[in-house]
């Protein structure tokens, strides 16, 4: 097990360094930060200087090997726009994102796992129907269009819930979080409900097909002539088999949403990555786009890494694997 | 209590289909007394399978069984709520079947399925539960039981797996247990073994055993009583000696005549001619005509059952006529 994750972490090394050269030639190669950060009426002394100032006036593989120089002693560059260290600026608006991707995600995965069991014990009851209804509804309405409806409906309509922002934070671990106070549960709400509801609808039909499947096996067979309950059979046999396909979604939608949650956090004005990283593709605020890009390659491996080991906890078969 | 333990009568089973409904098992009767092993044989879609399911009401919709009783120690069971029948499983009649890895859950230690089929019936401590799970195993011959609950099924043997199997169907003391096809995935040499444990096993605790097999060999060596099944019909009854050494239904004697121990060396197998018949599409009278080297005009009616004595067979043109 621990030369698997040794094995898996030197993986990741190579990975990050071909994301690297990638994302830095890809960022690098569009726009000119220069026409966006300097007044157009500037002198042609300053725009030099700038230009100097930035490390613009460098060949591509220079600075990428700057680049690359400063990375390993953990520096990211300074932003073009704010002018301070990257990574602190980032890191301020990584806990926004990650509190809201958690709320989303799991409690997509709490309602919509035994809401898609259920869907798959009884196919064809209304319940079901009425399920599966909602989940199609989930897949096919835009992400954007949903968080105007909800803001329509709860913040204007009835006003209920606030539109945007935090709301009010409380320092833990010297960071600040939402989820610790009641206001910011209020606020969290409509973002987190706009992100979870594409989620809960993948976890109903993942759920529903893995329920549907195990049903028919000879092991529920067997339970029932032991006279195990429904209840015990769901909870103790399905469950646990249907678990490796939802572990893998659950994974990949942490990750991917944590990336990119920018159209609900742009909605509902949520200070979080996903705004930061599209107000520095408006500015073409470079550092900030490769590091960002990064950060979320790096989440991506961890994320996969984790995978990886909960399927050997969940799954006996693969340990024999693991050890060997 | 009087009487034998089960008692099947006029048990019919059907299944819808897109084609129409096939009636799977048709007007089955047979008893099995109290610690009796009764071998059920017929070929793959005669019906024996189902009637097994049938009897522990595990028919899964849109089958239903449609007609017929099963009576349990002088207790109905058929039309039983399913919280009653649910209670009966397992408790009173058990199963154990054809595979043992598709019948246990891969994602579960065995001590700890096993001890589901406990707490389906009782409430005990977990350590009471276990400590009778190790029990059982050493009783089906599992060499230091205590120390392998909690293994996982991938790290048994094939056979030690059908012994789990068989150990978690006689957790309850069953009166009966009905065990389709429980050697056939197994090689032959472990057959062997488990088939003279089986007989010791019913011997030694007093359960009665429903042996579903289309192995005449296999059950001939451990039943007392058979019963044959062919298109859903029991088609022959009587003390396993009598049919095997004077089978009455020209099927049960094509059976006995293709067995390999009946052939000539250097001679093909014997082989009942035909194919047996669509369960969608019976032909009239008995099932068995087209492949009938006896059958005459009179085979387009349905046989009644003949009785004689402790045998019973339903054909007009019998190899031999009865005798009591």
């Amino acid at each position: 097990m621990l030369g698997f994750i040794i094995q898996r972490l030197l993986q990741a090394v190579v990975v990050m360094m071909i994301i690297s050269v990638l994302v830095f030639c890809g960022v690098y190669a569009v726009g000119n930060p220069i026409d966006v950060l300097i007044s157009p009426d500037a002198t042609q002394q300053i725009r030099e200087e700038a230009i100097r100032t930035y490390g613009l006036d460098q060949p591509l593989w220079k600075q990428y090997l700057d680049f690359v120089g400063r990375l390993v002693q953990g520096d990211f560059g300074r932003s073009f726009v704010f002018g301070s260290p990257v990574l602190p600026l980032i890191l301020s608006r990584l806990p926004a994102t990650l509190e809201l991707t958690l709320v989303a995600v799991v409690g997509a995965t709490l309602v919509g796992v035994p809401l898609g069991m259920y869907a798959g014990y009884k196919p064809d009851s209304l319940a079901a129907r009425a399920i599966m209804g909602i989940s199609i509804l989930g897949f096919s309405v835009p992400t954007f269009w949903i968080g105007l409806v909800l803001i329509f409906i709860f913040a204007v309509q009835f006003g209920i819930l606030p539109a945007g922002s935090r709301g009010e934070t409380r320092e833990l671990f010297g960071i600040s979080w939402s989820v610790l106070t009641a206001n910011g549960w209020q606020h969290l709400f409509l973002p987190a409900l706009n992100l979870a509801l594409f989620k809960f609808a993948m976890m109903v039909r993942l759920a529903r097909a893995g329920t549907r499947e195990i049903m028919l096996t000879d092991t529920v067979k067997f339970a029932r002539a032991a006279g195990e309950s429904e209840a015990t059979i769901l909870r103790r046999h399905v469950l646990r088999l249907i678990a490796i396909p939802i572990v893998t979604v659950f994974g990949l939608e942490f990750g991917s949403t944590l990336a990119f949650a920018v159209v609900t956090e742009t909605i509902f004005s949520w200070p979080g990555v996903g705004k930061l990283i599209i107000d520095s593709i408006n500015t073409l605020d470079r550092p900030v786009m490769v590091a960002y890009l990064m950060l979320v390659a790096f989440f991506f491996i961890l994320v996969n890494l984790t995978i990886d080991i909960v399927y050997v906890a969940l799954d006996p078969r693969l340990r024999l694997r693991a050890a060997s | 209590m009087s009487g034998p333990l089960l008692v099947v009568e006029g048990l019919t089973t059907e299944f819808p289909t897109r084609a129409g409904i096939v009636r799977a098992v048709r007007e089955v009767s047979f008893h099995v007394e109290a610690g009796e092993i009764l071998g059920l044989v017929g070929e793959s879609g005669s019906g024996k399978s189902v009637t097994g399911f049938s009897i522990l009401g595990l028919i899964d919709p849109p089958g239903r069984i449609t007609g017929g009783s099963v009576r349990l120690a002088g207790c109905e069971l058929v039309g039983l709520p399913a919280r009653d029948l649910r209670a009966m499983r397992g408790r009173e009649i058990a199963m154990v079947f054809q595979d043992p890895a598709a019948t246990l859950n891969p994602v579960l230690r065995i001590g700890d399925q096993m001890a589901l089929a406990i707490h389906a019936h009782e409430t005990v401590s977990a350590a009471a539960a276990r400590a009778r799970v190790a029990e059982v195993l050493t009783l089906v011959g599992i060499p230091d039981a205590a120390r392998r609950l909690d293994a996982y099924p991938h790290q048994f043997s094939g056979g030690m797996r059908q012994r789990v199997a068989i150990a978690t169907a006689l957790l309850n003391r069953p009166k009966l247990i009905i065990c389709d096809e429980p050697t056939t995935a197994l090689d032959v040499s472990v057959q062997a073994q488990i088939l003279t444990e089986m007989r010791a096993l019913a011997r030694d605790t007093g359960t009665a055993l429903i042996w579903i097999s289309h192995d005449l060999a296999t059950v001939s060596s451990l039943a007392s009583r058979i019963i044959v099944m062919y298109a859903g019909r029991v088609i022959e009854e009587g003390p396993i000696r009598q049919v095997l050494s004077a089978p009455g239904h020209p099927y049960a004697r094509g059976l006995l005549d293709s067995l390999p121990a009946k052939a000539v060396a250097g001679k093909d197998l014997m082989q009942i001619p035909g194919a047996p018949p669509s369960m969608l599409a019976l032909p009239p009278g008995c099932a068995f005509a087209p492949r009938c080297l006896r059958a005459d005009g009179a085979c387009d009616a349905e046989p009644a059952p003949t009785v004689a004595g402790d045998r019973r067979w339903r054909c007009h043109h019998p190899h031999a006529e009865p005798t009591s």
